[in-house]
């Protein structure tokens, strides 16, 4: 596994604090509708849970075949979860 | 000396022989990697059924439940993203041969961990004001309150479960029979912790 250096961690660490305040700020931003609040708060945790993965778990430093092994099962819930949302969208359909 | 015998032989060995699928990744790191999966997938069967409860409920939150506490979470988030900082540096010093540095970064973890479960312990219960329960959010009453005790309640068991590992490693690390490779096995868990609880804060705190 490669070892990366401090300034990457300290760097993926700061991403990740300012991350955080982004969207504990969203939250509170007047005027914005639930669709988008909710699309871009979802894209901003996959977002920091995927740096997390990458570069604290050192995923992005492992063999194709570990990381397909770690992706492909954790993409099944999320596809569930596009198939639910969809569903209910096209069931509340005027 | 076995491949295994190897493996566990001190803290000066972290390679494994390099396989043409998995590289250098020991069979302890594949192990932990798919223990993870599952573990992943018990959470996301958490969350998809608060998904479908709350995206089904014409009330999620009825009259007299509190409101979760964002700013407070968002300070436990905060936390748990310090500790993730601190493993990671925890084991590039292990990885690095400075063995009292690691125990530092190791015990700061642990420490940011013991903190987390207090931040909760003041969320459920109160400990300088009061906690949800006293404020009617309580198991069972409803939707809203079943499912944000029991998600964030199995995280929790996975903090202290994560404590624990933190402080037999950082005690075997200290008597000199745990290896880097184990370090990073922790690391592997408590990422992953920090991982998930980037989920929950969102989709249980931060979505409208």
């Amino acid at each position: 596994m490669a070892h990366a250096s401090r300034r990457l961690y300290i760097g993926i660490f700061v991403a990740l604090a300012v991350l955080t305040v982004l969207e504990v700020g969203l939250i509170y931003l007047p005027g914005i509708a639930r669709g988008p609040m909710v699309t871009a708060l979802v894209g901003v945790a996959i977002v920091k849970a995927s740096l997390v993965g990458l570069f604290f778990m050192h995923l992005r430093d492992e063999t194709r075949a570990l990381k397909l092994t770690v992706a492909v099962p954790l993409m099944t819930p999320g596809l569930y979860a596009v198939v639910l949302v969809a569903e209910a969208g096209w069931r509340l359909l005027p | 000396m076995s491949a295994f015998a190897a493996e566990h032989a001190g803290p000066t060995t972290t390679s494994w022989p390099r396989d043409a699928q998995f590289g250098t990744a020991s069979s302890g790191k594949i192990g932990m990697w798919i223990f993870l999966v599952s573990d992943a997938l018990s959470f996301a069967g958490l969350l998809l059924a608060y998904g479908i409860l709350r995206g089904g409920a014409t009330v999620w939150r009825h009259a007299g439940e509190p409101a979760l506490g964002v700013n407070f979470t968002a300070g436990l988030t905060f936390l748990l993203i310090c500790s993730s900082v601190t493993m990671v540096l925890g084991y590039a010093a292990a990885l690095d041969g400075r063995r009292r540095e690691a125990a530092t970064w190791l015990a700061l973890t642990a420490l940011g961990g013991v903190l987390f479960l207090c931040g909760q312990y003041q969320e459920y219960f109160g400990i300088w004001s009061a906690g949800l329960t006293k404020e009617g959010l309580v198991l069972g009453g409803s939707a809203y309150a079943s499912t944000f005790y029991v998600i964030t309640s199995f995280h929790g068991a996975h903090v202290f479960s994560g404590v624990v590992f933190i402080l037999v490693t950082l005690v075997r690390w200290l008597r000199g029979s745990a290896s880097a490779a184990q370090v990073e096995l922790l690391g592997l868990f408590w990422h992953f912790v920090d991982l998930i609880w980037i989920l929950v804060f969102t989709f249980v705190y931060l979505l409208p």
